[in-house]
């Protein structure tokens, strides 16, 4: 049986479908569900998210069948092809994807069979199950890529060696996926590839629909976006790889190392790259030279949220600044398997460090695992806990932060007292991005 | 009104034949709405808008010392989460102790829509009261429960002799009703039916000597509730506050942000005092039926106009007229002078409102009353209670039977090509529709914060401060209408803006 949750940082599949719709260039999310399910998911898209907003077609401007009491007794497939015909006339749009909430599924509205009455229309209709019940956020991100790759991407026998596709950041809940698919695309341009990342900054749906053609699928994560990567093997022939979100200089270089050996790039330039790149990194950190040292900056840390982060957040403070990461509590909801890839994430530290892993979704458990890993003061003299510390987590950790009376800096979902725009913690540029968001909380307490 | 002994209150299509979509003016809607039959409308497009369990929350969520389970799939409720970890800011105006949100979902898999969600519903109920031993349990049921059939009531019932928090089960599935505020009558229906009276089989009742009664009587007899809501700031509430002890009564206030053991007394008043009938009718009507306390329900004091009525209300009921028409004197000259200088500025501008119908009419006089002509309004929904009101508009404030009224909550495309025809110097909105109407350009006014002062005669003067300073400068918005794109085609703004809207079964309804 699946647990219940505690506050979750996350939403159901519907909700994750519908944020990855919405991050697609001007494409128009079609909700087959009940009145409330889009406003109810509005606020953990877009004001969970660093006030993220509702992109082009997001928030109360959904459309959605409404379907209500009658319909769920008559069935509300007459319902869906009035709101899909109508909505191609209202709905300024170059793709359309029919998303569902669990009432629909639940009276067995068969969703497809009304979708292909569309095809051959001047504009594509796609459409999806994205059963409430049967995941999360995550999971409807995974199913929109599917149907995506499966339904919308062209077929391409000749493959372009200089193309790669690239994703497992994952719109909203990677609060700041647009930086962070920027600072990857354009590292890997100086590599010598272009990306596909498909919600990036200046992407369309044209690359997109012809993103079959590339030589390699990037997984940027060991969760997400993995069965959406073997469809689109299957169907377009594709291989991929699967490598951890890079943050600062230890992390992105492997990342470079280890796309440029599946691309079979020659190690020498890969090298020269990685060399170039510290040569712009070391002397921005050099800055804090004497400020680290004279006032002591480094700090034991707890890393709390996704798999995604988690791991890339303690390999740079681990390894780039120097701290002690030394308790991580990973929130989502994992299989086995995906918790011995996301375990395997955590290691091979330069530093020899060796933290903590826990997996718990409940966001009230965080001060019991630093009460543990840290132990309590009893009311003795000499004693050390978790001081001097730092929260590395979400907006729901504020509480923890405070009894503990730790500096918080909000890096994972949710996150609702930052405004984010374009701001990237990924790649060399978001390690100093970090760096100067994290030693401004510390200089701030002085 | 004796819903209480039902299990669920009746959604509000059938209570109050709301309707929830319309399009025409202010003076049709009048006629048209006597007629009866405008429930009956539907659209055949439509944008998605809240649902019963978001409003819910939105209302009682705040609650203090309390605990929420949200029995669903793990995306209900899915609003909260922008409010975690800083709800605490404004339940702490009211609590110093005050902790921030905390809720608990059952996260229905499949296998538990086969078999049944009972058992998580358990386990979310005693983990809340293991983990965080809060005063009351509030319990939200979404959808898939009610679809599946889980015996929500005889779990929670059987729950209660085991756990000390006090549990409040509020059936507020969203695919029940469009009318959100159907969520009002859930949720009073679940606090009245469980938190409401002492528990005597738990604490001993009190006992009082004859003088301690009479003193205890005197007290209630000048003790009134005061019903805020939960887009009522801290600011609001002082100012209602004060001019209810301007008038020697005592105030209680209920039921955001409140404490459960708040309402263990709630029967002990003289008078409720509603601020908003949308909100307020059903806890009103039952309170009376139930312990004979009558009820203030008119209207909700924004604007000096409406701010003198719901006092005049409350006045006629304790008899002291006359101490009030001081009062409101005094606070009418005084405000009068202070708006004077707005007035200049706002003369010939025009304004467009949207939001709940009590909500909307009230402002649109305020800002009637600053020198604004208003063109236009758009209600969530409409039942007797806005009617009522909007004949007293009419009256109130000349011409205005020509302007818009179009009902409907969210359905953000119709206000869109709405505001592309008729052009206002001012937008005012509800949360959720404000940016919609930012990317075409327009200043726009909050229709209500947490932060900030809308009621009484100071709410009038802060309305009238906020507004001139943001028609000051609306680059922000200038600049996104001049860059930024609606996602609608542009054929939309060239149709009636009412096209959607089907209200062919009720003119059937009225034939038949
Ligand atoms: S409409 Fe039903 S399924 Fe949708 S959010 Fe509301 S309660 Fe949940």
């Amino acid at each position: 049986m699946s647990k219940v949750i505690e506050r979750p940082r996350y939403v159901c599949a519907l909700g994750g479908a519908i944020g990855t719709i919405q991050s697609l260039p001007r494409a128009i999310p079609i909700l087959h569900s009940s009145s409330g399910c889009g406003g109810n998911l509005a606020g953990a898209l877009s004001g969970a998210s660093g006030y993220n907003g509702g992109n082009y077609c997001g928030g109360q401007a959904l459309p959605s069948s409404n379907v209500s009491e009658r319909d769920i007794v008559f069935g509300g497939e007459g319902r869906l092809q009035e709101q899909i015909e109508n909505t191609l006339k209202v709905m300024d749009g170059d793709l359309y994807f029919v998303v569902t909430g669990c009432m629909v599924e639940m009276i067995g509205d068969n969703v497809h069979a009304v979708t292909k009455r569309f095809k051959g229309e001047k504009l594509p209709v796609l459409a999806a199950e994205t059963v409430s019940f049967k995941g999360n956020s995550y999971y409807g991100y995974e199913l929109v890529l599917e149907t995506l790759f499966r339904d919308f991407v062209e077929p391409a026998p000749v493959k372009d060696a200089g193309t790669v596709n690239l994703w497992g950041v994952v719109p909203m809940q990677d609060v700041f996926w647009k930086g962070n698919l920027g600072v990857l695309k354009s590292l890997l341009k100086k590599l010598g590839y272009e990306t596909n990342t498909f919600f990036g900054q200046g992407e369309t749906l044209e690359n997109l629909k012809n993103s079959g053609k590339a030589s390699l699928n990037i997984v940027v994560s060991d969760a997400y976006g993995i069965e959406a990567a073997k469809v689109f093997e299957e169907v377009h022939g594709v291989p991929y790889i699967t490598v951890p979100l890079p943050i600062g200089d230890h992390g992105t270089s492997r990342f470079l190392r280890t796309v440029g050996k599946a691309l079979g790039v020659d190690d020498i330039k890969v090298e020269k790259l990685i060399q170039e790149e510290r040569k712009a990194y070391y002397p921005y950190l050099e800055r804090l030279a004497d400020v680290y040292n004279d006032l002591d900056f480094q700090r034991y840390a707890t890393v709390v949220g996704d798999p995604n982060y988690t791991q890339a957040v303690t390999r740079f403070l681990s390894d780039d600044l120097g701290w002690l990461p030394e308790l991580i509590v990973v929130t989502d909801i994992l299989g086995e398997e995906q918790k011995e890839r996301v375990l395997a994430s955590f290691g091979e530290y330069e530093s020899g460090l060796r933290p903590e892993i826990v997996f718990d979704e409940d966001a009230s458990s965080v001060g019991g695992y630093i009460n543990r890993h840290w132990p309590q003061n009893q009311g003795q003299k000499y004693y050390k806990g978790f001081a001097p510390g730092v929260i590395i987590g979400s907006v729901m950790e504020r509480d923890t932060a405070e009894q503990f009376k730790v500096p918080l800096l909000p890096v994972t979902y949710p996150i609702s007292n930052r405004v984010v725009l374009n701001r990237a913690y990924a790649g060399y540029s978001g390690g100093l991005t970090l760096a100067e968001d994290i030693l401004s909380l510390v200089v701030a307490h002085r | 009104m004796d819903y209480i002994k039902h299990k669920v209150p009746p959604v509000r299509e059938d209570r109050l034949m709301a309707c929830q979509a319309y399009g025409g003016t202010c003076g049709d809607l009048s006629t048209e709405s006597k007629k009866g039959c405008l429930y009956a409308s539907k659209r055949t497009f439509s944008q998605t808008q809240g649902c019963q369990l978001n409003l819910s929350l939105g209302m009682i969520s705040s609650m203090r010392d309390a605990v929420m389970v949200i029995h669903s799939p793990i995306g209900c409720g899915g609003n909260l989460i922008q409010n975690a970890g800083i709800n605490k800011v404004f339940q702490k105006l009211r609590q110093e102790s005050a902790v921030g949100l905390r809720w608990i979902n059952t996260n229905l898999s499949e296998v538990d829509v086969i078999s049944g969600g009972e058992a998580k519903l358990r386990q979310a109920v005693l983990k809340a009261e293991r983990e965080f031993r809060p005063s009351a349990i509030l319990v939200f049921n979404s959808c898939v429960p009610a679809l599946i059939g889980d015996d929500i009531d005889g779990i929670l019932d059987d729950l209660q002799k085991q756990v000390s928090a006090k549990i409040v089960p509020i059936h507020c599935e969203g695919f029940k009703t469009k009318i959100q505020a159907t969520a009002y009558d859930s949720v009073y229906h679940g606090l009245i039916r469980n938190l409401v009276g002492e528990d005597n089989t738990a604490t001993p009742a009190v006992i009082r000597t004859p003088e301690e009664e009479i003193e205890h009587q005197a007290k209630i007899s000048k003790t009134v509730n005061l019903l805020n809501v939960g887009s009522m700031s801290r600011i609001d509430e002082e100012e209602l506050v004060r001019l209810l002890k301007a008038l020697d009564l005592n105030v209680r206030i209920l039921p955001s942000y409140s404490h459960p053991d708040d309402f263990t007394y709630a029967h002990e008043a003289a008078l409720n005092v509603s601020i908003c009938a949308t909100h307020d009718d059903y806890f009103v009507e039952h309170f009376k039926q139930m312990y004979g306390i009558p009820y203030v329900l008119r209207t909700i004091p924004i604007g000096i106009a409406n701010t003198n009525k719901w006092l005049r209300d409350i006045a006629s009921f304790f008899g002291i007229e006359e101490q009030t028409e001081k009062l409101i004197a005094a606070e009418t000259a005084e405000l009068k002078q202070a708006i004077e200088p707005f007035k200049a500025q706002f003369k010939g501008k025009t304004a467009f409102l949207t939001g709940g119908e009590v909500r909307i009419l009230t402002t649109a006089e305020l800002l009637h009353n600053l020198g604004f002509e208003i063109l236009g309004l758009r209600g969530y929904h409409f039942d007797k209670y806005g009617e009522i009101l909007l004949d007293e508009y009419l009256e109130d404030v000349p011409n205005s039977e020509k302007a818009i009224f179009n009902i409907g909550s969210g359905q953000v495309f119709e206000q869109a090509n709405l505001l592309s025809k008729i052009t206002p110097d001012l937008f005012v909105g509800h949360i959720g529709v404000n940016g919609s109407a930012a990317k075409q350009g327009y200043p726009i006014f909050p229709l209500f914060g947490q932060s900030d002062d809308y009621l009484g005669y100071k709410g009038v003067f802060e309305v009238a401060t906020r507004v001139s300073r943001i028609l000051k400068n609306a680059s922000f918005n200038k600049n996104l209408g001049k860059n930024t794109r609606l996602p609608y085609r542009d054929s939309w703004y060239e149709q009636d803006p009412f096209t959607y809207i089907d209200d062919s079964a009720s003119v059937a309804a009225r034939i038949g």
